[in-house]
Order: C-alpha cells, then structure tokens, then sequence
C-alpha cells in the first residue's frame, strides 16, 4: 500500500503495465477533433467516424471521453492505444479522488497525460501507436476552463483558444483562426446555440477535404459529437438539443 | 508467552477481542440507509472521517482508530479500481471485494496476536437498480461480516446496535423521505451516544452533535453517471 493516491505506480506492482504499445494498431490520424471556448465554457467536438487507409471501419465512434466530472479528452490516432489511455486515465483521476479525499489538481492531471505519452514513445518511434489528444480541464479552485493539446512524445501546450487534431483538423484550425481573428462574433463570444452550429459547420467543412472525415450530416438529424465543459462540469449535447439549436440557425 | 497451547491461544484471541472492545468504546455510530433515492450513509465526525466514497457504486461508513480506518478504506480502493480496471466496472461487486479482499485482510490482521490489532467496525454500501438490489454489509473487526436488508447501524455495543437498528426499522417506512431518515439517524446518533430512549425528531429540532458535524452521502440510484457518490451538505438532511 503506497498511500500517495498513485494509480500509474500501482499497476506494474499488479503486473500490469499501463498503455501497452500495440503492433497492429490501426492508424487513426484520420479523423477530426477540436475544442474551442465559446462564451460559457469549452466545447469539445469530433465526428464518429473510424477509418483504416480507404476503408471506413465505423461511423459510430465515440472520440470524445469524459475522464472525470471536470475533464474530457478528446482522441486522434490509434483508437486502441488513445482508449487504453482514457481508461488509465479515468481510473487515475478516480483513485486519486477517492484515495486522497480531494480530486486531483489540473496540473497533475496534464502531467498524467504527458507521462502516458511518454510512455508510448518506443510505439511513437515506430510509426504506430501514436497518439494526439486534445485534453480540456476545469481547474477546481478556479472552476476556469482551459484547452490543452500534446504532441504525439507529450509536450504540452496549452491552447489559448482553440485546437484540434486528426487529419481534418488543418482546415478547421484555418477557420477558426480566421474567426478567432475577425469573426462576429468570435467564437469565445459566441452562446451555446452558436457554438453548436459553429462545430457541426466546421466538421462538415473538414469532410469536405477530407475523407476520413465523416458522418455528420445535420440535414439528415447526424450531428457531431459534443460535449461542454462548464463551470458545473462535463455535460453531453445530445443531437436532439443539437437539432433544435441547428433549426434556430443562430450564425 | 507461548501460544501453541490451544488454551493460550483461545486465551489470547479472547484477550485481544475485550481489549479491541474496550477501546473502541469511545466511537460513535454510523448508519446506511437504503432509500428509493439511494443509499445514505450517515455519520458524525470532523469532516473527513466517517463517510467516504470507495467506488463507482460503492461506500463506507466507519468507526474507530482514524489510522486503522485509513488502512481499510487504502486497502479496498486499491483492490476496488484494480479490479475495476483489470475486467470492468461492473465486476466490482460489494460481495466480491468482502469475499476475497476485505474479510481475509481483517481475519489475518485480528489472529496476528503479536500485532496492533485494527480497530474499526464498518458498513459498506453498494446502490442497485431498486432498493431491494441494494447490498449493505456490516463488518466486524476481527473480518466477519453480515449483509443487511434495508439498513445497518454500526456501534460499538452489540446490544445497542441491535436495538437501534430495530427501532430504525419501525421508523423508517415507504414515505419516509432522505431527510426524514437522515434526522432518524441522527436521533438513533444522539440516543446511543447519550445512553437516553430512542425518540423520533421533531421536525425543526436540529440534533445535539457535541461540537462535531454531520457527514452524510448518498449513492444516488437514478441517473446515467457513472459515479454515484455525492457528499451531502448538512441542509439536504433537512
């Protein structure tokens, strides 16, 4: 028993090592996920669709995952290491709470992210396994929202206002740059129903360069996958709310 | 002294059973209560010492040596996400983890006579679909336990514990609301601590806590959240 609320250094003791890198991952960089801060909060948003080369593997992926009730993690690369990762993670940020009867600071929970990351680095090298999340955190004392992105050997940056990551992601980066720059309303003063239009435009403007991104058609009730992160915490949209602010056309 | 003469060795585990008794005797009770919101736990401490969140659906309610709690409460979180992230979740059962964990580790701790001996009594608490899937486990220090419809009490006197928990059970009917059975147990609180009858609240009386305050939480049952502990603040008991 260690007492210090460590979750990563209690699996080797189990005989468990943490993210295992995995040789036939699937190549995932194609796909498209991106947050940005609108005026309450962060929006986190990615389509559902899984690829390998030319074949769509999935258009019912789930790319955003809620870690804990203050921290989301959006994933781009190879879906089997990315998933092992949040999982770690989710039970890290359980242990951690639980153990040391406070929750763990956003600090801390970064640096647990870099430190997987790290860990893949001999799957990095080797062209497969990579991973490029995007991590959004609310600080507890502050209940602020920040965006952070990392890259595949885990340096982390916090990203002002917004990013993304996947193969589609270039495109939307372009507009939101654009928007962030001379948009009104910018993004950060957009409201929810603006936010939500804004993010479901953007992966349709992804796909529209990108194959591997797809699946969100809100013409045909198929919207992104998104999820908030408010003062309260994570919230999920679902696409009925989606539908409705997509009908209002508030952009 | 040696211990393998049987009678020695009754002798001692005798010993060590008044002597665990004996001290504990300053603690004070603990409750959970199944109700159709979820399962309460309720305690009186110092904060962060009585009702704690042990997993997705499970808690604990303790008494005893601050020190001797914390090393069963780091004992079944460990276990708990271990196995939760070794198969899943839903694997992490209230009955496996007394089974295979908990109920050996105090079984081996108590027969260890030339050790400090663990003093705690607890209830573990696991929320199900209705109220009749709930799982309440009391638990002994020396490693048994008994599983419990509806509520546990946990005293330190076996005595008055069963009688709370009867009188409890009279109490505590269909309509009873979380913050009624919240202030039920708070008055089975005050009645064991004081030595004085069990008598049900009146509903504005706030109860004599002796300085100390009320930790309480519920596992909430309804709801697609995957965590189902929430402390309660001290106005939702009403």
């Amino acid at each position: 028993m260690s007492g210090d609320g460590d979750f990563l250094a209690l699996l080797p003791k189990n005989a468990f090592v943490s993210v295992p890198g995995d040789g036939r991952a699937l190549a995932m960089e194609a796909t498209t996920v991106f947050a940005f801060h609108y005026a309450d909060g962060v929006i986190v948003a990615g389509d559902h669709r899984a690829t390998a080369g030319n074949i769509v593997f999935s258009d019912r992926t789930e790319k955003i995952l809620e870690l804990d009730r203050h921290s989301l993690m959006a994933i781009a690369g190879s879906p089997s290491v990315a998933v092992e990762m949040a999982r770690t993670l989710q039970t890290a940020f359980d242990f951690y709470r639980r153990s040391q009867l406070q929750p763990m600071s956003l600090a801390a929970k970064m640096r647990a992210l870099s430190r997987l990351l790290h860990d893949n680095l001999p799957a990095t090298l080797q062209g497969f396994g990579t991973v490029a999340p995007i991590f959004a955190g609310l600080d507890p004392a502050t209940q602020r929202p920040s965006i952070f992105f990392y890259d595949p050997l885990g340096a982390q940056f916090e990203g002002v206002a917004y990013a993304g990551s996947g193969s589609g992601s270039g495109s939307i980066k372009s507009v939101l740059h654009f928007l962030e720059q001379w948009g009104r309303p910018k993004p950060v003063e957009m409201t929810l129903a603006q936010a939500v239009v804004l993010a479901n435009r953007l992966l349709m403007t992804a796909a529209e360069f990108d194959t591997a991104t797809g699946g969100v058609d809100p013409l045909r009730e198929d919207f992104a996958t998104i999820k908030l992160l408010e003062a309260g915490g994570v919230r999920s949209l679902s696409a009925a709310e989606q539908s409705a602010f997509w009908k209002e056309q508030p952009l | 002294m040696t211990t393998d003469e049987p009678y020695r060795w009754l002798d001692a585990i005798a010993t060590r059973r008044d002597y665990i008794r004996d001290q504990l005797k300053g603690a004070t009770p603990v409750f959970a209560i199944s109700r159709p919101e979820g399962v309460l736990l309720v305690g009186v401490g110092t904060g962060q010492s009585k009702v704690f969140e042990v997993y997705d659906r499970l808690a604990l309610a303790a008494l005893g040596h601050p020190v001797d709690i914390e090393k069963i409460r780091q004992t079944v979180i460990e276990a708990a996400h271990h196995e939760g992230f070794a198969r899943s979740p839903e694997d992490v059962t209230l009955r496996r983890l007394l089974n295979f964990s908990l109920g050996p580790a105090l079984k081996t701790g108590f027969e260890q006579i030339f050790a400090a001996p663990l003093m705690v009594e607890c209830a573990f608490a696991e929320v199900g679909a209705t109220p009749a899937d709930d799982v309440l486990a009391r638990v002994n220090f020396d490693g048994t336990y008994r599983f419990e419809a509806g509520l546990a009490v946990v005293h330190t006197d076996p005595a008055d514990e069963a009688a709370a928990a009867a009188w409890l059970r009279q109490q505590v009917g269909e309509e009873t609301s979380l913050a009624e059975a919240g202030r039920l147990a708070l008055a089975a609180w005050g009645a064991l601590t004081t030595g004085k009858p069990f008598v049900a609240p009146e509903p504005a009386a706030a109860p004599a806590l002796a300085g100390r305050t009320v930790e309480a939480a519920l596992l909430e049952r309804r709801g697609n959240a995957r965590v189902r502990y929430r402390p309660l603040g001290r106005s939702e008991l009403g």
